[in-house]
């Protein structure tokens, strides 16, 4: 398998680098491309006086300093080049660099921050979010602490689904990787009172048949899976009260595909993303 | 299973780095007039060096902008040779230090950081004035007006100016094309209009005739009066030469940098000339009431001007000024950080100067020490003298003289074993840059001998020495010290060991 690594050097940077080592190693030919973008500057935004001051040139070798840091990073066993780019976007740039070389994957590191009572992905991320054509793994401190604790090995992976046929690509994926990886598949659906209109009569059975759904969309693609769905009072509580493996990936899929998929409309997604301590994959469609 | 240790920085011209990525080859004769524009910020300069030139040489104003425009041309032209010899090292500080050595290399960037700082610290105050100006005309109340006179007011909100220009450009945020297109159009429509209204007035405050004695600089009184109605009017075309050092952005490389630098001149000129002609038609230079002699109208001409000229409409001039300084202050605040940059990666400032974001990939410390300098300059000006922003202005000037002069020679000592191979090496090489050069370091000293009088510019002074001469020297002193402090502590520049000279 082949990632590429969004890589910026610095603690985010080689945070992202020890997540895609520990998503490649184990397969067949473990890659990564570590992707350096270098904001391309336009002509409309002349820098007066003086032009440039040779900013391109040293910043081409401080390119080149951290590109040996970064390969200094990669563990044994896993084969590993940079790719410098220079594109107006670091999104779009990532994009195009992940296109180019085949990856499966992009990799990025990140710092949650607060905002308005929950977690935000950065900007970078989110950007990819509603753009990338591969799968984008996302790690945070927490997330790594938890890889850290299974020394580097990942253990399972959790899809996020919900009660709608659409969920069957998202778990497919997820097989896709717990095959490569030899790890075992957990499909999971959090369900929140407010899901159902009158919680006190319609919310066991459709806890019943959410289950009874899931356990026949995951034995009709021939997985083995446990079936988690749990039930809160609110999103929240039952983001926490899944519990999770040391060295566990999160996976959801893309908020691109909100309209045919409920769990994952808007906040409810973003609200998961945020809540999660173990590292997450996004996949499109 | 090894490492393959394999990178596509260096060798691969099309990862982009070198070739600039996207913006190759994109620039047309009106792209470039448009980014020439930009960068003199006309609806600024005049607004801050129109006033502060009156007050030395009266109506001579539209001769000494013409004269002015002359030692900016030749300038230009070696710094195009410079440019083409070496694209990739930069400016004043890499090719003064390539032709004369370390001590005059590190005086050249010392005065290019020296005059950015001064004028992001002048921008910072002219954008914050037509801020409060604009919320006094939106709002109707003239109170709002007067708050920028408050110290307690004006000092924070300049800071905050400065602070969120240095964030935006730590950021690494570009300015687009239809940006620029939009600011530089507005601006130009509405110094017209004011030119236009001027002229078409019915009540002017003191009409005075335009005649043919107005364009002839020998009708200047003293040489004093012209080397420092000079050194303003550089200022005033400073951000011209960017339209000749344009080559490979560029859709023709052979013939848009020269078609857009006339193109650009030519439309500035004539700006200039139309809202200065305007100026001396509708106010004269008398030095009472609205007059442009009168020395409280020469801080920021248009703050006075544009209500009585225009009436309801001053409110666009004021959306120009404001939008034109605040852009300019966010563009320019990269240049003294880059050139610090530059320093601390020779070695020629502290090594920390040579950090970069490795997220923004901007210049970190020098971005906020750049800053902080702006902020300290205008704090320190602001407090000590009784017109900062025209004092600013003409210590700029100076300044301007000072590395501009510098690298001029810089490029005819770089050159000097090809000037006389070919015709066109002298006069590019040779001659233009030379005589640039010695005309801007005579204004150089001469304007500073004149400013250690303590009646020189807006009359501010500390003991009996004027404030422009404490200013001006001031900082270029100040440039030493720190050149001999680091000298003595990383001495690897001024031994040669990281730039080359020749």
């Amino acid at each position: 398998m082949n990632l590429l690594v969004g890589y910026t050097a610095d603690q985010r940077g080689a945070e992202a680098l020890e997540l895609a080592a520990a998503l490649v190693q184990g397969t067949a030919t473990p890659s990564l491309t570590i992707g350096i973008v270098v904001p391309a500057t336009t002509p409309f935004s002349a820098i007066y006086p003086g032009g440039d001051h040779g900013f391109d040139s040293i910043l081409s070798a401080k390119v080149d300093e951290w590109a040996v840091t970064a390969l200094a990073q990669v563990p044994q066993g896993v084969s590993a080049k940079v790719v410098a780019r220079s594109v107006s976007s670091v999104a779009e740039g990532l994009i195009e660099l992940a296109e180019e070389v085949g990856a499966h994957g992009i990799v990025l590191g990140g710092r949650k921050r607060h905002r308005a009572g929950f977690f935000m992905p950065g900007a970078v991320a989110n950007a990819l979010l509603h753009a990338s054509p591969v799968p984008v793994f996302m790690s945070s401190p927490q997330a790594l602490a938890s890889l850290r604790a299974a020394n580097g090995q990942i253990t399972r992976m959790t899809a996020f689904v919900g009660d709608r046929p659409g969920a069957r690509e998202v778990i497919a994926n997820a097989a896709k990787f717990a095959t490569i990886r030899k790890v075992a598949l957990r499909v999971a659906t959090l369900v929140a009172d407010s899901d159902v209109s009158d919680p006190a009569t319609e919310l066991d059975p459709h806890l019943v048949r959410t289950k009874t759904f899931l356990t026949e969309l995951t034995e009709s693609m021939g997985l083995q899976a446990s079936i988690e769905v749990i039930s809160r009072q609110s999103l929240d509580e039952a983001i926490d009260s899944l519990t999770w493996e040391a060295g566990e990936i999160a996976i959801l899929g893309s908020s691109r595909l909100a309209a045919s998929r409920r769990l994952f409309v808007g906040a409810k997604a973003q609200r998961i993303l945020g809540k999660l301590h173990v590292p997450m994959a996004v996949i499109p469609n | 299973m090894s490492q393959e240790l394999k990178q596509e920085t260096a060798e691969q011209p099309e990862s982009g780095l070198h070739s600039k990525g996207l913006s190759t080859g994109t620039v047309g004769v009106v792209g470039l007039v448009v980014i020439g524009i930009s960068c003199i910020a006309p609806a600024y300069t005049l607004t801050a060096g129109l006033g502060a030139t009156v007050a030395v040489v009266g109506t001579s104003l539209p001769a000494i902008l013409l004269a002015g425009f002359i030692p900016m041309l030749l300038v230009a032209l070696g710094y195009r040779e410079l440019n083409n010899a070496m694209p990739d090292s930069g400016t004043s500080f890499t090719w003064a230090t390539r032709a004369f050595g370390p001590m005059i290399g590190w005086m050249g960037g010392w005065g290019l950081i020296a005059a950015t700082v001064i004028v992001l610290s002048n921008l910072a105050a002219v954008a914050v004035d037509f801020f409060y100006i604009l919320l006094a005309q939106l709002t109707g109340n003239q109170a709002i007006a007067d708050l920028t006179k408050n110290l307690w007011v004006n000092i924070p909100t300049t800071l905050v100016f400065i602070a969120a220009a240095a964030y935006i450009s730590y950021r690494g945020l570009n300015a687009t094309k239809v940006f620029q297109y939009v600011l530089v159009g507005f601006q130009v429509a509405v110094l017209l209009l004011f030119a236009i209204m001027a002229f078409t007035s019915s009540t002017p405050f003191d009409r005075t005739p335009i005649n043919l004695d107005m364009f002839n600089p020998a009708s200047v009184d003293s040489f004093a009066a012209f080397a420092a109605g000079i050194s303003l009017s550089i200022f005033v075309f400073w951000g011209w030469d960017v339209t000749l050092t344009m080559n490979e952005e560029t859709t023709d490389p052979a013939k848009v940098p020269g078609r857009g630098a006339t193109w650009t001149v030519l439309v500035i000129i004539a700006l200039y000339l139309a809202v200065s002609l305007g100026v001396l038609y509708w106010a004269g230079v008398g030095q009472t009431g609205l007059g442009a002699g009168n020395e409280a109208n020469q801080e920021s001409i248009f703050a006075v001007l544009s209500g009585p000229i225009m009436g309801p409409l001053a409110i666009l001039m004021s959306l120009a000024i404001l939008s034109s300084s605040a852009a300019s202050l966010q563009s320019t605040m990269v240049s003294p950080a880059r050139t610090l940059l530059a320093m601390g990666y020779y070695k020629a400032l502290p090594p920390s100067f040579a950090k970069i974001s490795p997220r923004f990939m901007s210049p970190s410390v020098a971005t906020v020490v750049s800053a902080a300098a702006a902020a300290v300059f205008y704090v320190v000006t602001r407090l000590i003298s009784e017109n900062a922003l025209w004092d600013t202005i003409t210590a700029l000037g100076l300044m301007i003289c000072f590395y501009y002069g510098i690298t001029a020679l810089a490029c005819v000592w770089y050159f000097r074993s090809e000037l006389f191979t070919s015709v066109r090496n002298f006069f590019f090489k040779f001659l233009a840059p030379l005589i640039g050069g010695v005309v801007l370091l005579v204004m150089f000293f001469s304007t500073a001998i004149e400013s250690m009088n303590p009646d020189y510019g807006s009359g501010s002074a500390i003991g009996s020495v004027g404030m422009v001469f404490i200013l001006g020297i001031g900082v270029l002193l100040l440039g030493v010290a720190i050149m001999l402090f680091t000298k003595w502590r990383h001495p690897a520049f001024f031994r040669g060991e990281t730039i080359k000279t020749r």
